[in-house]
């Protein structure tokens, strides 16, 4: 930290904001045409040529599948990172969120808050569990034709898989609570959506195209978004679960 | 313009909760919000591109679905990124047992 007196600090931010406000005004001020071109095109072939309604899910099931594919990656190396770097530091989260044993406050001068569980949080987000869930499977498998999707859905699923976390204080767990089965069911949500990505490649459609030519390609991306709902709810859930401090090693 | 001037302030916030805070949680915080700005601002420019939600049947003129896509990816990164950043938290937390950047930075530099 620099010596220099509180006012010295304020007034160079006050200086840095107003230059980035000068810099920034014609941005802010910007009032050119959207380019309409490509929103025309898939107005005009995008639930033709891909099958989804939603052409959200189009673009992204159906136009750049690649994109989403890496994205899975991306979603697989963070959950591994995040779960590696926790497990590496040798101990678990106390059940209950709060770390008891540490008495000082993780910050130097404020007071340590109590962490309390109530029970009317066990039996709230117990019982609202099972019916999150159901919703983030709607959501996952009627993500062509409505709002919503596979990263939708299965974000919805891992908030209940959350909430069942949360409802089972540690004591009769259900069994998709468990750290083991969450990973099991990202690691083959990912191997299914590989195979689903190179059945185009058997049928001779392409990588990442519906496999079977002349039927609809509806299904292709119901199925996507159900295997991309289920690993990214897997994953997201399994994160969550070990930072609440569920997770078996 | 309004919506980008407020987007703008939005920004401004997580930047000044990412520089300025000492607690580590508080500057993952200061990222997600800085994730949050950045998302709404393309959504909030697509806006102008039409009225209607992006699935055919609706009726209005829809709005430009681009941008949604890219902004879906966005989100997915920025958990990402949140979850390793408090991953790093947690670590640093056992290491020095504190949160506190500064003091992290002293009893890590004293052994």
């Amino acid at each position: 930290m620099s010596a220099r007196a509180p006012s010295a600090q304020v007034l160079t931010a006050a200086l840095c904001i107003a230059a980035a406000s000068f810099a920034l005004w014609p941005l802010a001020n910007f009032d050119g045409p959207w380019p309409e071109g490509i929103r025309d095109y898939l107005e005009a072939r995008g639930q033709d040529e891909s099958g989804a309604r939603n052409l959200v899910s189009a673009i992204y099931l159906g136009y750049r599948g690649y994109d989403t594919l890496g994205e899975t990656i991306v979603l697989l190396v963070a959950v591994s990172g995040a779960i590696g770097m926790i497990g590496a530091a040798g101990s678990k989260l106390t059940p209950g969120y709060a770390d008891a044993a540490q008495g000082q406050s993780p910050v130097a001068g404020t007071a340590r808050r109590a962490h309390r569980r109530t029970e009317l949080i066990d039996v709230v987000t117990g019982k609202l569990g099972p019916v999150v869930l159901v919703f983030g499977l709607y959501v996952m498998l009627f993500g062509h034709v409505s709002p919503g999707g596979g990263f939708q859905g299965g974000v919805v699923v891992a908030s209940g898989i959350v909430f069942l976390g949360m409802g089972s204080k540690g004591a009769g767990l259900s069994p998709l609570v468990g750290a083991v089965t969450l990973a099991r069911i990202e690691a083959a949500g990912f191997l299914a959506l590989l195979l689903a990505a190179g059945l185009g490649i058997v049928s001779g459609a392409g990588f990442f195209a519906p496999p079977l030519r002349g039927a609809s390609p509806v299904g292709y991306i119901v199925a996507l978004n159900a295997v991309i709902g289920l690993k990214v709810g897997a994953g997201i859930g399994f994160l969550c679960i070990a930072m609440l401090g569920e997770a078996e090693r | 313009m309004t919506a980008r001037l407020i987007i703008g302030a939005l920004f401004m916030v997580g930047l000044w909760a990412l520089v300025a805070k000492r607690n580590l949680v508080k500057k993952v915080f200061g990222l997600t919000i800085l994730n949050s700005a950045a998302v709404l601002l393309f959504i909030a420019e697509a806006g102008a591109s039409g009225g209607g939600a992006p699935i055919m049947g609706g009726g209005q003129r829809i709005v430009d679905p681009i941008p949604q896509a890219l902004m879906l990816t966005a989100i997915v990164i920025g958990v990402c990124v949140t979850a390793l950043a408090l991953g790093m938290a947690y670590r640093l937390y056992k290491a020095t047992g504190s949160m506190d950047i500064e003091e992290i930075r002293k009893r890590l530099g004293n052994g």
